[in-house]
């Protein structure tokens, strides 16, 4: 992106906040917090242990699921994708349950696995899941068949098409796949913990809610949304090494 | 014979549910049975007051869709024809593309209030980015040449807009529908099941709490239908609508 746009986006983003500022000295009402205060109360936060207790709670759900879920979806996926038994075992369920909102699970698997930390880690497992499996499905379908041709011409056996050949060409769409999941994976963490915890940013931002402390909340939204947006860069960065042939929108 | 085929699995499972239920390994409560699941679901569908939950999670779900929808498309078509505006939006939405909007909803039912305008809201949120995205994206990939010609064979602006720029789109912004479909119908059930008193994903938590599960587990049947077929009205209007080319995404 050119210099100018750059600066056009740093510039609305800055205009909104002096905008923000302002509205706050003026005189917000008091849950609406202004951008200076919410810093002071998030830089306050920092200092105490509560804040990173949450945090760990939080990742310690969302991580494991994330890699329990797109590990299968990526496995079974590119399994359906290049072998017709697992296809017409595994798409018919996965395409049918996929426009169906995964989250009405959560209190089924309440009853099953408890309300502790396994129900909550399964049901992000289950969401992340649909997105990793659907585009590797789609990404080893789509390898070229030129290109497996040839590689079979020049004696590449079945194992070797497909680390060198089949892979390759899904991963782009794998890489989509799990900035999808990694996404959903924040969303269904912070709704179960809303529902139904003890510990997490989800459920600090419950109590904050309860309490009417509005500092609180902002600091658990601050936390969210940085771990969030480092979880996505650190996605994208290794999206640039495993894939340098790529170029690195989207 | 193959559509019989990709009944098996659905029925494996299925089987394996009722013979869960009827071994008397787990509690009625674990694993209600079937039959009793049915005719739960059949209890809820006879009642008029079903159809009033049902219509209020659907209205909520749209009316936050259809607004994402307008808004989306619009500032993804100015993103995609205009530099100015793509630089001052694109590092807006890629930057929060990943922090869950979720979180906001605390802050919403203060500055909305409880009732259906802070879900609508969230709704609109989270259904913008998929919206706005993909629009851009479609917008910006039109093919050059076309919008060359026309302009050689002496088409105004507004007429390379109607006849190239939107026929080139309409594949991206459905893609982008079938997207922000089923996160409209995720975002309602769970604020619904977080802070509600109707709609479908109130129910849902609200027969866990009786420790009806075999009403809840209807209620999930519900969303799950309602989800399904929202997903092939988007289908069923873009095999329509859109003749001239076939872009099955699920994700960009």
């Amino acid at each position: 992106m050119p210099h100018a746009q750059r600066l056009a986006g740093a510039g609305l983003l800055l205009v909104i906040l002096v905008a923000w500022q302002l509205a706050a000295l003026r005189g917000l009402p008091s849950y609406l917090l202004g951008p200076l205060e919410i810093a002071r109360h998030f830089a306050a936060a920092l200092g105490s242990q509560e804040l990173y207790e949450h945090a760990v709670a939080s990742l310690l759900r969302a991580l494991p699921g994330f890699a329990l879920g797109t590990l299968l979806g990526i496995t079974l996926g590119l399994a359906a994708g290049i072998a017709r038994s697992f296809d017409e075992l595994l798409s018919p369920l996965v395409f049918l349950t996929y426009p169906v909102p995964k989250i009405v699970m959560l209190p089924v698997f309440m009853l099953w696995f408890g309300i502790g930390d396994l129900s909550k880690i399964l049901i992000i497992a289950l969401a992340c899941f649909y997105p990793t499996f659907i585009n590797a499905y789609y990404g080893a379908r789509a390898t070229p068949r030129i290109l497996v041709w040839s590689a079979r011409n020049m004696g590449a056996g079945e194992a070797l098409i497909f680390r060198r050949v089949v892979l390759p060409a899904a991963l782009p769409l794998i890489f989509a796949g799990l900035r999808v999941s990694l996404a959903l994976s924040f969303i269904v963490m912070f709704a179960t913990e809303m529902i139904n915890a003890r510990s997490g940013l989800g459920h600090l931002i419950r109590e904050a809610e309860n309490g009417l402390r509005f500092d609180l909340m902002y600091v658990s939204l601050v936390s969210i949304a940085i771990l969030g947006y480092a979880g996505d860069r650190l996605l994208r960065f290794s999206r640039r090494y495993f894939l340098p042939w790529e170029e690195s929108h989207a | 014979m193959k559509s019989l085929r990709t009944f098996i699995p659905i029925i494996i499972l299925l089987v394996a549910w009722e013979a869960a239920a009827r071994s008397g390994l787990w509690s009625r409560i674990v694993f209600p049975s079937l039959v009793n699941i049915g005719r739960e679901f059949f209890l809820f569908i006879v009642q008029a007051d079903a159809w009033e939950q049902i219509w209020t999670s659907l209205y909520r779900a749209f009316g936050g869709f259809a607004l994402a929808a307008v808004v989306g498309v619009l500032l993804g078509m100015l993103m995609g024809r205009s530099q100015l505006v793509a630089g001052l939006f694109d590092p807006l939405f890629s930057g929060t593309y990943a922090v869950p909007k979720l979180a906001l909803f605390p802050i919403f039912i203060f500055v909305f209030g409880i009732g259906s305008l802070s879900k609508v809201a969230l709704i609109f949120l989270e259904c913008l980015y998929p919206m706005v995205i993909m629009t851009y994206h479609g917008a910006r990939s039109v093919n050059r040449v076309l919008v060359w010609s026309a302009e050689n064979m002496g088409a105004t602006r507004g007429e390379i807009l109607r006849r190239v720029v939107i026929p080139a789109t309409t594949p991206y912004i459905f893609a982008a529908f079938r997207v922000a479909v089923p996160v409209a119908m995720i975002v309602v059930v769970i604020t619904e099941m977080i802070s509600s008193a109707d709609g479908l994903g109130y129910l849902v938590i609200y027969s866990l709490s009786s420790l009806r599960t075999d009403r809840m587990l209807a209620m999930v049947v519900v969303i799950a239908l309602i989800g399904y077929a929202l997903d092939k009205l988007v289908v069923l209007a873009r095999d329509r609508l859109i003749y001239w080319e076939k872009l099955d995404t699920y994700y960009v």
